[in-house]
């Protein structure tokens, strides 16, 4: 019987560490053709060359708005419902945001078509709402329950001592939240951010129906009105046209590698800080 | 202004925050079906797509999300159970353990279009299943194994030392332990990883969108290398069409159907899963 859950579980690390394999061996044909121009490059002509930049700079640009959209919201409010709620209200908020984390992309997408999209067209009175603002907008939205639910519970964890000893100092209770609690969570919320940035920066359907899908870097460079390119949304797009061969699908495994590894990085390192959450 | 009138302001702004937040699921609950009530009628639910969408009803496609999602899980229970059972019972290597969860997580971590990039070309063309329906379950099967495990994986350790000391000392084998004691005592767990899983592949277009789905010209697979519609498609598909009122409003109303499907599984879980703890405090 042994053998038949090691098989099992053969299989679960082989399609872990077979994907990262298939993306490596598929991308080696661009990557050989044109080397690191693949990633300086900044036209894709699919059948001329295939350039890169423009999608890493519009996932960057994107997910970095995204963030700073999000942290001001995600910490005010984790800070509320971890320090001042009664635990059966802090429940509940907890329990409405494991339900919106669940919400699916697609959802999201409508919402950003239908609304968001012709929001930003009128009041900054664009031709085509469809811009990396949107996108950024989008995406904090999406990535709120994660980063919000995941600080939360690094504030949380810091152990009930702390406060008291502050309370018993004379510090008020918005006093010991602020310089107690949020200083000592402080790894933890770092990694809810990280782990929140590798969301973003993975999310297709809602970004590619938002951000206008134009491959080009914004002119001057950090006009958000313009329409951009992030990796996941030029793969959705592209990806039926392309599909099995040819060095066009090469150029797009590529960027998924390049997505993957960008992913991959942030999360260990999202981890790492929130490992450290739960061991001190 | 003192400091406790600047904490009392504060605290009132973040209280408005804090709600304003919670009440973001009711708007979009309540944006999601009043925008889809145009396009409900008494067969939206059981009555074939027409006019490319435009209207008709969305029978077809709610089956083919069905038939992605049970098949996902009916591929993905083993594996999970299987190898979370090797990790917790059989593999003694710290390390090795170690490496098996930081799999697990990246897995969890990986950008759902990637798993259709893979799952397309190691599923649909070295495995010759093309774009079809099972192409999509294999890779929804891949893509919610990390859901599942981490879900058994709790109940597993959640078991107390006891029941393993007291079937060690009956003189119980290591498979006779896991059939006797551990499968049954974490049966609850086993559902709520599934039902988890269920809506996450209920949730999940990019993965699938072009490995296994098709907007029309299928209703019902009539075999194995068929493409399949799903409600995740539709909705794609109209959504894009955003200068169509119809398009819009049936995509609004399969949303409404999908969002149903989602929390409906996510609330049978939590039961369940509030079923657990209260087991394991008796």
């Amino acid at each position: 019987m042994m053998w038949i859950f090691a098989g099992l579980n053969f299989i679960f690390l082989a399609s872990a560490v077979g994907l990262f394999f298939f993306l490596v061996l598929e991308s080696y044909p661009i990557l050989k053709l044109q080397g690191f121009d693949f990633w300086l490059g900044q036209d894709w002509w699919v059948g001329e060359s295939y350039g890169a930049l423009p999608m890493l700079y519009g996932s960057f640009f994107v997910t970095a708005l995204a963030c700073i959209l999000v942290l001001p919201l995600a910490l005010a409010v984790a800070l509320f419902t971890s320090e001042f709620l009664s635990s059966s209200y802090r429940r509940f908020v907890k329990a409405i945001l494991e339900l919106l984390a669940g919400v699916p992309g697609i959802i999201y997408g409508l919402l950003g078509v239908s609304f968001l999209s012709l929001w930003i067209k009128n009041i900054f009175g664009l031709l085509d709402g469809n811009t990396l603002m949107t996108a950024g907008c989008l995406l904090s939205i999406m990535i709120l329950p994660t980063v919000l639910t995941l600080s939360e519970d690094a504030m949380h964890a810091v152990p009930a001592e702390y406060r008291e000893n502050a309370l018993g100092l004379g510090l008020s209770k918005w006093q010991a939240a602020i310089s107690v609690v949020l200083p000592q969570a402080l790894p933890g919320i770092v990694g809810a951010v990280l782990l929140g940035i590798g969301r973003a920066m993975g999310e297709t359907i809602a970004v590619m129906l938002v951000v206008g899908s134009l491959d080009r870097i914004p002119d001057p460079w950090f006009n958000i009105f313009t329409s951009a390119q992030t990796i996941p949304s030029k793969l959705g797009r592209e990806a039926a046209e392309a599909i099995g061969e040819g060095t066009h699908w090469s150029a797009l495994m590529a960027l998924g590698l390049t997505l993957f590894l960008m992913v991959f990085l942030i999360t260990l390192l999202g981890n790492h800080f929130l490992k450290r959450v739960h061991t001190s | 202004m003192s400091a406790s009138t600047f904490e009392k302001v504060m605290l009132i702004v973040l209280s408005i925050l804090t709600l304003l937040i919670s009440s973001l699921l009711l708007v979009i609950l309540a944006t999601v079906f009043i925008k889809g009530l145009p396009a409900l009628h008494s067969g939206f639910l059981t009555e074939a797509s027409k006019d490319f969408g435009r209207a008709g009803g969305i029978f077809y496609q709610m089956v083919g999300t069905l038939i992605l999602m049970s098949g996902a899980v009916l591929v993905s229970l083993p594996v999970a159970l299987g190898s979370v059972i090797y990790q917790t019972q059989y593999l003694k290597s710290k390390k090795a353990k170690e490496f098996c969860r930081q799999s697990a997580q990246m897995l969890n971590a990986t950008p759902t279009i990637l798993f259709g990039l893979v799952g397309y070309l190691f599923f649909g063309v070295y495995l010759e299943t093309g774009v079809s329906w099972v192409t999509g379950s294999l890779i929804l099967a891949v893509m919610i194994l990390p859901t599942l495990q981490i879900s058994i994986r709790e109940a597993i350790e959640a078991l107390p030392e006891q029941y393993k000391d007291t079937g060690m000392s009956l003189g119980l084998s290591q498979w006779n332990q896991i059939k006797t004691i551990i499968l049954p005592q974490s049966y609850y767990g086993i559902i709520t990883g599934v039902l988890l899983g269920l809506a996450r592949a209920a949730g999940e277009t990019a993965a699938i969108m072009f490995a296994a789905t098709t907007f029309s010209g299928v209703q019902f697979p009539e075999s194995f290398s068929d493409p399949i519609p799903t409600l995740q498609t539709h909705m794609l598909v109209l959504t894009q069409e955003a200068a169509n009122p119809h398009a819009i409003a049936q995509a609004w109303g399969a949303g409404g159907v999908l969002l149903a499907l989602v929390f409906f599984m996510t609330f049978i879980a939590w039961i369940l899963r509030s079923k657990l703890k209260m087991e394991s405090e008796l």
